[in-house]
């Protein structure tokens, strides 16, 4: 077994032993799941030392590291031909900073979840199938598998959503559920036309292998989404574009954008503090990894032709969440709608489709995911106390939680762009990559980063009003004495996970090469990739 | 000891930037156990000696070196760290070092007794690191990490007391207005990158720099990058109209005003333009003199009504600023860096003489327990007998500010209007306007600070108190200041105390002028200011000592200027209302029209799916229901035929025959 699998399959071990174990030893389930956390942490740092960041990746199969592949299906379809399936793992410079980030971020998440109570053994044992799922998306490259993973993905979100959830848990586990799903089926309608029009060179069977899709020679001329000869059209859209444009709406809903974003804000609000932390940390990132990894890799032509149209997105999506987060009373809103700017930042660099763009992109979702599961943690322990999170009802929070006022005012600052810090890296990148595109002639015009950086300025306004309201000032609180009392400093426990999470994102800001050395020849990959259509 | 001789320039300056970042990391750690400053003291006194010793003295005058780290790799492009070393940037580094030593040692005392004392001393160390990082940065990206750094910690250090909701106010305010001249100077990095493919300070300008080589056939990008930088530097150097943050930034304590914004954060834009000095073209140094004598003539008029002892000195600076942004604008930068250098030392004094007497009049409020401001110039009066010293020292740098001769401020000023009217002259025309516009400044320059002088220091005592318990401030307090006046003096920095050209200062850079040198301008522009000076003092003198105050307080060209042009409340209505009703109704939007669709397309479904519903039961079942009711309607029918009697199946079988009869015969 190789390490991929075992760091897919290690919380499948979990989910089964904390299935095993008796409900009246439900105190040990959170060690299970700690333990096993911090294991994946270990091998996915183990995997990252290991890493040859010489390789590129993307469409070649030497490219990728840690590779296994097993036979898992195969039948004969007579007529049709053979049904080829493979358990195919591996990962590139794109996917293995989001295999160390989903680490991390989940070993947050279990920290968070110390002191859960409502039916512990359900809990732990979904947040370990959420945790196989999301380690298999990120080492999937065969597309079926990919969608096996996905789809599980979805099952024990929602109901961590809709048990563990805040008041209207309800709602926001079916509008989250409905809304992925939506995406995700008609991505399967694409998933059967590309099986159905590339062939394995080698056995001539159809094939669900990404890294084949990839290949414009693996194409059968005429074929549904075959580049040679193809006549097919959708609505009058040509065929490959539409598979595109699915592929993209699909991820899209995950990353978020504008107009697609809506489950977000009540998804993060309703659920509980850990799972807000694994959707923003690392259910986001999916999305951006999605487009990256399969959207444009296997759409190139598509992607050249619609990133202008994906550039505007992501400019309203950074423009248009900020604006909503500046008019938020909610704490825990505010910062969902900012994750909805933050990421904007993140289609805009993707599609930019420069060096400096992507690679400002990537760094983007690691200095999101750490900075967002950052700020999810830090509405948590604040709600934890009080349960009130209307930032009208806190005043001078500074006066008597010191501490906690630090760790808001730096994950603040980190977030909105301070130099020394990832997101700075991330924003400034973007910015300068898609300003250079028009150089390099991508087609994307150079308002769009100029609009786009008016997001740095957003940034500044809503989260330093938030300061200025809520934590400075002379203490006073709606709720008084009671709050006051209730409102002590942060925990031992509480430091512990929000240090970690900050001084990487210090440790990114001020080395980013930490990040950038191993993304950068599956950036140059996938460029030259695209390149022939741009 | 010859190990410390060897000490080259590079690895001081290195260790100059990170000497005060180790004491930051220090005082971090220890937290409320570094209450006595000792650590950023120690670190900035190091700091100097090395900065003056083994770096300005190896420099200055002499060869430029640099050094170059690479960084990180994205792409092809490799993006790298550097020291770069030359006579700006030594200069502006010992600048800051000899600024910040005095007013740490200010400190001391000045900020004794405040529970948050060792945030302060901290935030003080991560200001000083940013601002000396800033000076010796050998990249554009490198100087606008620090860039950003200088604005935190003086956010930070604005927002020092932050349980007074006004300073808090402001630290945001100075936050994002000096953000928007950040992202001017972001995108002016990526038009630089995207048009050179580097930032690299001497691969652009050096001496064989790629900006000089290269053709450029996008001259507008130029213009463009060159607009950039400059609104970067607006908002850093509180140049109109982004000055607004700097009067608010008064809140933080005075120490801090006078290091960051007098003496070192707000000329950073000065210094930036003078580093990227070829980038400007004609239009866009237009441009910047224009903002600059804009930015000195609306400051100056504010600064003449204000009653905050802080906020005349901050518009003070403001106006000053904008002195040196002409110069810049006229393509004298050695003007400009040099009332740089000439105004930080008596403008930082002059707030540490603010200080002192702020702090008096703070502990008088205190022991009687008065409703005053102690801020306020109107409750003053007749302090120069309870502080003499004080008033001395002030004195220096008030005439130092006016350009009174012996000062170091009369070389400064002097350089830059001389050649403001040399190259107006040289252009003609309406170019004149400037000169004359800023020796009206001039003249107001010497009134306003005539005013507060006389408001503070002469006169008699304006707070009904019993007893004035106001005394001469501490030595660790004096001594600062009285370094910071024999800096004020012209013999620092040229031992010809008439003319500019022989100061030290400006030999170092060697700036060819577009413009010709007039003499006569040389001798009549001193003499003229120096006596509109005293004519303004002796107006000032009449006016506020004599108490022969011939104007309307009220009339609405005060209250325009003691409102500061109503630019703030015009900001409020404006941008911050238009901003927040934007964000109100984006709000509105999301939950409303895009969350109203996905809902009312998720009532949609749920009533298609009842539609459905009652199709399947009124419709689909109820068809079946009622083929099986007609079925069994029948056959309860025609059970009623089989009730077993004889007379009724007779019956039926006669009416059959019957029927069947009659239709044989009708047929």
């Amino acid at each position: 077994m190789g390490l991929l699998s075992l760091l897919i399959f290690l919380p499948l071990l979990a989910l089964a032993g904390i299935l095993l174990i008796p409900s009246r030893y439900q105190q040990s389930y959170k060690y299970v799941a700690l333990v096993i956390t911090l294991v994946q942490l270990g091998l996915s740092g183990y995997l990252y030392t290991q890493f040859n960041p010489n390789l590129a990746g993307i469409n070649q199969l030497s490219g990728y590291q840690f590779v296994e592949v097993l036979p898992w299906i195969r039948l004969d379809l007579g007529a049709i031909g053979k049904l080829e399936i493979d358990y195919f793992l591996g990962v590139d410079g794109f996917s293995l900073p989001l295999l160390l980030l989903s680490a991390f971020v989940m070993l947050m998440a279990v920290g968070a979840s110390w002191n859960i109570s409502k039916s512990r053994k359900g809990y732990f044992a979904l947040l370990m199938l959420l945790n196989t799922a999301v380690m298999g998306i990120f080492c999937a490259l065969d597309f079926f598998l990919f969608y096996v993973f996905y789809e599980v993905m979805l099952l024990p979100l929602y109901f961590l959503i809709g048990i563990w959830g805040g008041e209207r848990r309800e709602y926001a586990a079916i509008k989250f559920f409905l809304y992925t799903l939506f995406g995700s089926v008609f991505m399967l309608l694409i998933i059967v036309g590309l099986y159905f029009s590339v062939l394995n060179p080698h056995t001539g069977a159809h094939t669900f292998n990404m890294l084949y899709m990839m290949n414009p020679d693996n194409y059968i001329d005429g074929s549904f989404f075959g580049y040679i000869n193809n006549s097919f059209d959708v609505f009058g859209i040509p065929a490959r574009m539409i598979g595109f444009i699915v592929l993209f709406i699909a991820f899209a809903i995950k990353i978020p954008i504008v107009p697609l974003h809506t489950w977000l804000p009540d998804a993060h609000v309703e659920a509980p503090t850990p799972v807000s932390i694994i959707l923003a940390g690392i259910l986001l990132k999916i999305g951006g990894y999605g487009i990256i990894r399969i959207c444009i890799a296997i759409f190139p032509d598509a992607a050249a032709e619609a990133n202008w149209w994906l550039a505007l997105i992501g400019v309203i999506s950074i423009l248009y969440g900020a604006f909503n987060a500046l008019a938020q009373t909610d704490l825990k809103r505010l910062i969902a709608y900012s994750s909805v700017s933050h990421m904007g930042f993140v289609l805009l660099g993707i599609s930019a489709l420069t060096a400096e763009s992507l690679s400002g992109a990537m760094f983007q979702m690691l200095s999101h995911g750490f900075l967002s599961a950052a700020l999810f943690f830090l509405v948590g322990v604040l709600y934890d106390r009080v349960h009130d999170r209307y930032i009208y009802n806190f005043r001078g929070i500074a006066g008597i939680m010191p501490k906690y006022t630090a760790y808001v005012a730096i994950a603040f600052f980190a977030s909105l762009g301070l130099p020394g810090f990832s997101a700075f890296i991330g924003e400034a990148f973007v910015i300068i990559g898609t300003f250079n595109a028009e150089s390099v002639g991508t087609g994307i015009p150079r308002w769009m980063a100029i609009f786009g950086s008016l997001g740095i300025l957003l940034s500044a306004a809503y989260f330093l009003w938030t300061l200025q309201r809520m934590f400075f000032g002379e203490t006073r609180l709606k709720g008084g004495e009671t709050w006051a009392v209730a409102m002590n400093d942060l925990t031992v426990r509480e430091q512990l996970i929000l240090f970690p999470a900050l001084a990487l994102a210090l440790l990114l800001g001020i080395m980013p090469s930490l990040a950038f050395e191993p993304m950068n020849n599956a950036v140059l990959g996938l460029l030259k990739l695209v390149e022939n259509y741009l | 000891m010859t190990a410390i001789a060897n000490i080259s320039p590079i690895t001081a300056a290195i260790w100059v930037v990170l000497l005060p970042l180790l004491a930051f990391l220090i005082q971090a750690i220890l937290g409320k156990r570094a209450k006595s400053g000792n650590i950023a003291l120690i670190a900035i006194i190091l700091s100097t000696l090395l900065s003056g010793v083994f770096v300005f003295a190896e420099i200055w005058k002499g060869i430029p070196r640099s050094v170059t780290y690479p960084w990180f790799t994205i792409g092809i492009s490799t993006f790298t760290v550097g020291v770069l070393l030359n006579n700006l940037t030594v200069l502006m580094q010992l600048l800051v070092c000899i600024i910040a030593l005095p007013v740490h040692i200010y400190s001391r005392a000045y900020m004794k007794g405040d529970p948050g004392i060792h945030r302060y001393w901290m935030y003080l160390s991560l200001f000083c690191f940013a601002m000396l990082g800033l000076s010796i940065s050998k990249n554009l990206f490198m100087m606008y990490i620090f860039w950003e750094l200088v604005g935190f910690a003086s956010y930070l250090l604005i927002g020092f007391w932050f349980t007074k909701e006004s300073a808090v106010q402001a630290n945001k305010k100075a936050f994002i207005v000096n953000r928007i001249g950040d992202l001017g100077f972001l995108i002016g990095i990526a038009i630089l990158f995207s048009v050179y493919g580097t930032l690299d300070l001497v691969e652009l300008f050096g001496k064989e720099g790629r900006f000089l080589q290269t053709l450029v056939d996008q001259p507008g990008l130029i213009t463009a990058a060159g607009l950039c930088f400059f609104l970067g530097a607006m908002a850093k150097s509180a140049q109109f109209p982004l000055h607004v943050w700097l009067p608010d930034a008064m809140e933080g304590p005075t120490a801090v005003s006078s290091l960051i914004h007098a003496a070192t954060m707000v000329a950073a834009g000065v210094f930036l333009l003078s580093a990227v000095f070829p980038l400007f073209n004609a239009q866009v140094l237009l441009v910047i003199a224009l903002i600059g004598v804009i930015t000195a003539a609306s400051a100056a008029f504010f600064a003449l009504t204000q009653t905050d002892i802080k906020k005349i000195l901050a518009f003070s600076t403001i106006s000053q600023l904008g002195f040196m942004m002409v110069a810049i604008g006229i393509g004298a930068w050695d003007a400009a860096m040099f009332h740089l250098v000439t105004h930080a030392f008596f403008k930082c004094l002059l707030f540490l003489g603010a200080g002192a007497v702020i702090h008096e009049m703070a502990h008088l409020k205190d022991s009687h327990n008065l409703q005053i401001d102690p801020q306020n110039i109107q409750q003053m009066g007749g302090l120069k007998a309870y502080m003499p010293k004080t008033f001395i020292l002030m004195a220096i740098a008030s005439l130092s500010l006016a350009g009174f001769p012996l000062t170091s401020g009369f070389l400064s000023k002097d350089a830059i209007l001389i050649s403001t009217y040399e190259w107006a002259i040289h252009h003609g025309g309406g170019y004149l306007l400037i000169p004359i516009v800023m020796t009206i400044v001039s003249i107001l320059t010497a009134f306003y600070i005539g005013r507060l002088i006389f408001k503070v220091f002469f006169g008699k005592f304006r707070t009904a108190v019993p007893q004035v318990s106001i005394h001469e401030a501490g030595n660790s307090m004096l001594l600062p200041m009285a370094f910071l006046a024999i800096c004020s003096l012209f013999f620092i920095f040229s031992w010809n105390p008439i003319s500019y050209h022989h100061a030290g200062v400006f030999q170092g850079f060697h700036v060819a002028y577009s413009f010709h040198e007039i003499h006569s301008l040389h001798i009549i522009i001193p003499i003229g200011l120096s006596l509109a000076a005293c004519i303004a003092w002796f107006i000032g003198w009449k006016w506020y000592v004599k108490q022969q105050y011939p104007l309307q307080a009220d009339s609405t060209l005060m209250r325009f200027s003691y409102n500061q042009g109503y630019i703030n409340t015009f900001y409020q209505l404006t941008v911050v209302e238009g901003s927040l009703r934007l964000a109100k109704a984006a709000y509105w939007f999301d939950k409303t029209i895009i969350d109203g669709l996905v809902n009312g397309l998720g009532r949609f479904t749920r009533m298609l799916s009842q539609v459905s519903a009652w199709i399947d039961t009124y419709l689909v079942d109820g068809l079946i229901n009622s083929l099986a009711g007609a079925a069994y309607y029948l056959g309860h029918l025609l059970r009623w035929v089989q009730n077993g009697r004889l007379q009724n199946y007779l019956g039926f079988a006669f009416t059959v025959l019957l029927i069947g009869i009659i239709y044989l015969i009708f047929t």
